[in-house]
């Protein structure tokens, strides 16, 4: 065998081949894919079908690639984010495979970067097929498509928010070393900030909490007033980064209103909405990016901590 | 003989249990070094501080002549370890495995694909090399476990009770292959609690209980640390009065007794004496069947040097 010692380069990429054959071979991970692909083409498909059954003639639309933020949300970068990293490092230490794999002459901080390396891999791919499928399924159906230019900044977007969940599912999976704790406990952190958190917010009036917190974030709205009143909501949490960043490249000007609901005035069909306060788009969007950051440093950090510290005890 | 392994103090506590404690240990090269204790005795968890996936609490390590320090990985381009039941992934096939783990000891392409073939077909793979590891057997495990850890040509082969599981052929196959890789220079440390296994194969050993060194040092050395006689047992026909007396005029026979027709040869001395003694019952006219020194065995010397601790511990 050769004499000289292997590169770092040279070991990082044997871990993010050795990775890359687990995430691709999963069948959580080959079955998150079809479903996804099963519903952006129902998306796609969902016009046709109501035409079929006697709905409204399909128009053309040429902002319902942009529109739709290429098809993904909130829930898919959550899913995403737990399909692809919730075996990571808990299941290598289920398993005893992290045996083998740590006796090897790769220090763990590569073992680590591998593995995430090959996640953010795993999801440029997967995103990037999703989006170009989007793209080509929106020029057919729904004709030629404005601002598809943009679409690398839903793209940038998806992969901003779905690290965040990456980096808790990891440090739950790290810790306790189990892949049902962390594919549980994001769950549990995800309905609590999106859902329990969201109408806490917006009864409250204290929603600008949740700018802070990953997920949904508080509700605003943005451009002219709708019917209501209120213009066109938008999410302003760190799932949203993508669409907020569109929106700003193509109205920078906007800005995000926010409201309340008075629950004690409440009338029968009547809502009453308390404007809270305003701030500009940009913003939001800097604001969302920071704070997307910042949990993705501080999680991965203590991960990579916790896992560069762990005693092999398996 | 320069040392490969050396372990000065070594301590490793898991809450109040200390699973080692104040471990020297040391490994010449060129040797099979068996390191022998009952289940429980710390074995494993030294292996484990060996190649850097548990960190001491105390003392120092040093491998190869270098000093064990926390996540340094390159002194492990040079050892190659199997652990006990080794878990490999199965999601990889046995090729795709060895290149990988190639890969990560920096071994070229050219290496790998001459490295990997070979291995497959020396621990009996190289037909199910391009099956999942998820398919394998146990035995097929834990022969790959033995591909791997001789992957980057180590110069130190740490091996977890290697024939743990196996089936009595696999057993014979993985002391062979230990064999073999000792007679290419790669100095092997394997822990086991199979005495016969330690006893068959290896140069040197270390017994280790509670995770206290008990005896180290070659198998001849250790047994001369027990003090208790040693006995032949015979199995004789035609024996006879004057088959015992000839046995009684050897000079090293403390004392000779008869059950049926086996005869109890009770020695002054720890040397084999089994063809003056064979010879003797020759001269008397008896036959033997069967013949064994009692008191030399491993297995003899490991549960008196275990009690003669446990002794110790009593007392205190």
């Amino acid at each position: 065998m050769s004499e000289s010692r292997p590169s770092w380069i040279t070991k990082f990429l044997a871990v993010v081949r050795y990775e890359m054959f687990w995430n691709i071979r999963k069948k959580k991970f080959i079955g998150m894919l079809i479903v996804a692909f099963a519903l952006t083409t129902l998306v796609l498909a969902l016009d046709h079908i109501a035409n079929f059954f006697g709905g409204p003639p399909i128009e053309p639309n040429p902002d319902f690639v942009i529109g739709t933020n290429v098809g993904l949300g909130g829930f898919a970068f959550f899913l995403f984010a737990i399909v692809t990293v919730m075996n990571t490092i808990s299941a290598e230490f289920e398993s005893g495979t992290i045996v083998p794999l740590l006796a090897k002459p790769v220090s763990r901080t590569i073992v680590f970067l591998g593995k995430l390396f090959a996640a953010f891999l795993t999801l440029l791919a997967t995103y990037c097929f999703l989006m170009i499928y989007m793209a080509i399924g929106g020029f057919v159906v729904y004709g030629p498509q404005n601002n598809l230019h943009l679409v690398p900044l839903s793209l940038l977007g998806a992969l901003f928010s779905t690290f965040i969940w990456i980096s808790i599912v990891l440090l739950f999976g790290t810790l306790f070393r189990s892949s049902l704790i962390a594919a549980l406990g994001p769950l549990g952190i995800w309905f609590g900030t999106n859902i329990i958190g969201s109408i806490i917010g917006v009864l409250a009036g204290q929603g600008w909490i949740f700018t802070y917190i990953p997920g949904t974030g508080n509700s605003g709205y943005i451009g002219e007033p709708s019917p209501t009143g209120m213009g066109v909501a938008v999410a302003t949490g760190t799932d949203s980064i993508g669409s907020n960043l569109i929106n700003y490249i193509l109205h920078p000007s906007w800005e995000v209103t926010y409201y309340k609901i008075n629950i004690g005035e409440i009338a029968p069909g009547q809502i009453p909405w308390e404007k809270l306060y305003s701030e500009p788009l940009s913003n939001v969007v800097l604001t969302s990016i920071a704070v997307a950051v910042i949990y993705f440093i501080v999680f991965i950090g203590i991960s990579w901590y916790v896992f560069r510290r762990a005693q092999i005890t398996e | 003989m320069s040392l490969v392994i050396e372990t000065s103090g070594l301590t490793k506590r898991y809450e109040s249990l200390i699973a080692v404690n104040n471990l020297d240990l040391t490994v010449k090269r060129d040797t099979i070094h068996g390191f022998l204790g009952p289940n429980g005795a710390g074995k494993t968890t030294t292996l484990k501080i060996l190649v850097g996936l548990l960190k001491a609490d105390g003392g120092s390590v040093s491998v190869l002549g270098q000093e064990l320090g926390w996540d340094k990985p390159d002194v492990r381009l040079k050892i190659g370890f199997m652990p006990e039941l080794p878990k490999l992934p199965k999601h990889l096939k046995g090729r795709e495995l060895l290149d990988i783990y190639g890969r990560m000891y920096g071994m070229t392409k050219e290496e790998r694909n001459n490295q990997v073939p070979k291995l497959l077909d020396m621990v009996g793979l190289k037909e199910r090399g391009n099956d999942f590891i998820g398919k394998y057997s146990k035995g097929m495990q834990q022969r790959l476990g033995m591909a791997q850890a001789l992957l980057s040509e180590p110069e130190l082969v740490i091996l977890d009770e290697p024939s743990i599981g196996l089936d009595p052929v696999g057993m014979v196959e993985v002391r062979e292959m230990m064999k073999e890789i000792a007679k290419e220079g790669v100095t092997v440390f394997l822990s086991s609690h199979l005495l016969h296994e330690v006893q068959q194969i290896c140069t040197h050993v270390t017994i280790i209980n509670k995770g206290v060194a008990v005896a180290s040092g070659t198998l001849k050395e250790i047994s001369a640390k027990v003090k208790g006689p040693m006995t032949i047992e015979a199995e004789v026909d035609k024996l006879s009065k004057a088959v015992i007396k000839k046995v009684e005029e050897l000079p090293f026979v403390k004392d000779v007794s008869q059950d049926g027709k086996k005869l109890l040869v009770e020695l002054k001395t720890r040397d084999d004496v089994r063809s003056q003694v064979s010879q003797a019952i020759a001269a008397g006219g008896g036959i033997v069947t069967s013949m064994n020194l009692k008191g030399e065995s491993l297995e003899d010397v490991f549960m008196h040097l275990l009690a003669k601790r446990e002794e110790k511990e009593a007392s205190k």
